[in-house]
């Protein structure tokens, strides 16, 4: 199939930017999307012109690294997909694709449609750990889990880290995200050593860090590719007021 | 220990004084239109209760009322702007290409249809509680010498541009409402799977049924069913 892009470019931090168009041809529906912009790359590169940049890594859908507005949509149309997961079949010959970054003023643009998301992990720092006795790892089962407290950890802890949740925010927030980190730990008898004061210090942090605020759109639920439940964030608002008591 | 203030200004805390004080606000519209519904019982209810409802423990409820309405609304109105303003500093520039998936225009357009509702009720109490506004309907009164609330509706309603503007506030409360009262649930944390379904249904229904409930009145005017 044969597409026109149109690509965010931007040269860095402090560059305006702006959409140009680009033609791909040749591309076959089994490619990912990335495999796709891979194939533009080389080409770019050949005529000597600056190659698109983008953030990537496992590529399997796991690690969380990346991650573009793919149509208007963080991650491209699919659901529960992340960029990498997503493949050319999901489009048809002839299609114009806009790709842009993820846009947030905690997110600052490095170059093209790479964000620095830095902020995240800032926001982690002040309080998404458990404190843990050092020595030899205890035994399996040493602590008493319950299959249902145990479930809703993992649901929250699905979490990848990506941002398109604060890409989908009209408000730019980072609710979900932050959301999900309180509400896999707290669901553990390892995370209440710091139940107390976890959610006060990663929410100040979060708005320290610039995130918008939560409106209750759920467009970070409809974005998020794991899926998360808009639920952690009102699990959050109930922990944020038991750590202000 | 976190300083007091930080606490205070943090998005989810104000996010917690808008939904506490926003259920106060829906709860004093439920008041207001049970009183208003007395329209329909005719002059003698109306007016009794308008007497009443001054002179109550020698006028003390009114007023401790008023001072809560009045809190609760300066807080939410507050609220609202400063995280409105926040949220548009922390989204920046947006994409060319935006879709929404979940977001209505209701929950995208609070801030503007909360502003509308402010200046709607400054109108609203200078027309029937101040008497600043249509003088001409405020100086009624009845044969037992009480302030005729039940002819300044009715006289007030039998004005086309007075129905418009209130039947248009109320669709803009309406607009309000619809995201408001569930949103209020979800920010206070009163969520769960079993419940979620019902509170993300009920909140506009409840919205809804209190803005027909408030246009019964003018409607009832103007079809003559209310003279």
């Amino acid at each position: 199939m044969n597409l026109r892009l149109h690509i965010w470019r931007q040269t860095g931090p402090s560059d305006h930017g702006m959409l140009r168009a680009y033609n791909v041809n040749n591309v076959s529906e089994h490619m990912s999307f990335l495999e796709m912009l891979d194939v533009l790359n080389e080409e770019l590169i050949e005529k000597g012109e600056e190659p698109v940049a983008f953030d990537h890594d496992c590529r399997e859908g796991i690690c969380g690294t990346c991650g573009m507005v793919i149509n208007g949509r963080p991650h491209g149309p699919l659901s529960r997909t992340t960029a990498c997961q997503l493949h050319m079949r999901s489009f048809k010959d002839g299609d114009e694709i806009y790709i842009e970054p993820w846009r947030a003023t905690a997110f600052p643009i490095v170059r093209d449609l790479v964000v620095d998301r830095s902020a995240f992990d800032r926001v982690i720092q002040r309080g998404g750990f458990v404190s843990v006795n050092t020595g030899n790892a205890q035994d399996g089962n040493a602590i008493p889990i319950s299959k249902i407290d145990a479930d809703v950890s993992m649901d929250a802890a699905a979490c990848i880290g990506c941002g398109a949740c604060v890409a989908a925010c009209p408000n730019s927030s980072a609710s979900l995200f932050v959301a999900a980190k309180i509400g896999h730990l707290v669901a553990l008898p390892q995370g209440k050593a710091e139940a107390a004061t976890r959610a006060m210090s990663m929410v100040l942090s979060m708005d320290a860090e610039g995130f918008g605020s939560c409106t209750n759109h759920y467009e970070c639920e409809a974005a998020c590719p794991k899926g998360i439940s808009a639920d952690f964030i009102a699990q959050m608002n109930r922990e944020f007021m038991k750590s202000v008591f | 220990m976190q300083p007091l203030l930080a606490i205070w200004n943090s998005t989810i805390f104000q996010k917690w004084v808008m939904a506490v004080t926003g259920i106060v606000l829906v709860g004093f519209l439920a008041g207001h239109l049970s009183g208003n519904l007395l329209i329909f019982l005719g002059p003698d209810h109306m007016n009794a209760y308008g007497v009443e409802l001054r002179e109550l423990l020698h006028g003390s409820v009114i007023w401790v009322t008023r001072i809560g309405l009045l809190l609760a609304f300066v807080l939410h109105v507050r609220a609202g702007i400063v995280l409105a303003a926040r949220n548009r500093k922390s989204t920046g520039v947006s994409n060319s290409k935006v879709t929404n998936k979940t977001s209505t225009i209701a929950s995208r357009t609070m801030v503007y249809s909360g502003l509308l509702i402010l200046f709607y009720v400054i109108y609203h109490l200078a027309h029937f509680t101040w008497g600043l506004a249509h003088t001409e309907y405020y100086s009624y009164v009845d044969s037992l010498g009480r302030h005729d609330v039940y002819r300044m509706v009715v006289e007030s309603f039998r004005n086309p541009v007075i129905v418009a503007t209130y039947s248009l506030a109320m669709i803009v409360t309406g607009l309000h409402l619809n995201h408001a009262i569930s949103s209020a649930f979800q920010t206070l944390g009163i969520n769960n799977r079993r419940i979620n379904g019902l509170i993300r249904s009920a909140g506009p229904i409840v919205g809804i049924a209190l803005v027909l409930g408030f246009l019964s009145v003018p409607l009832s005017v103007v079809f003559g069913l209310v003279k």
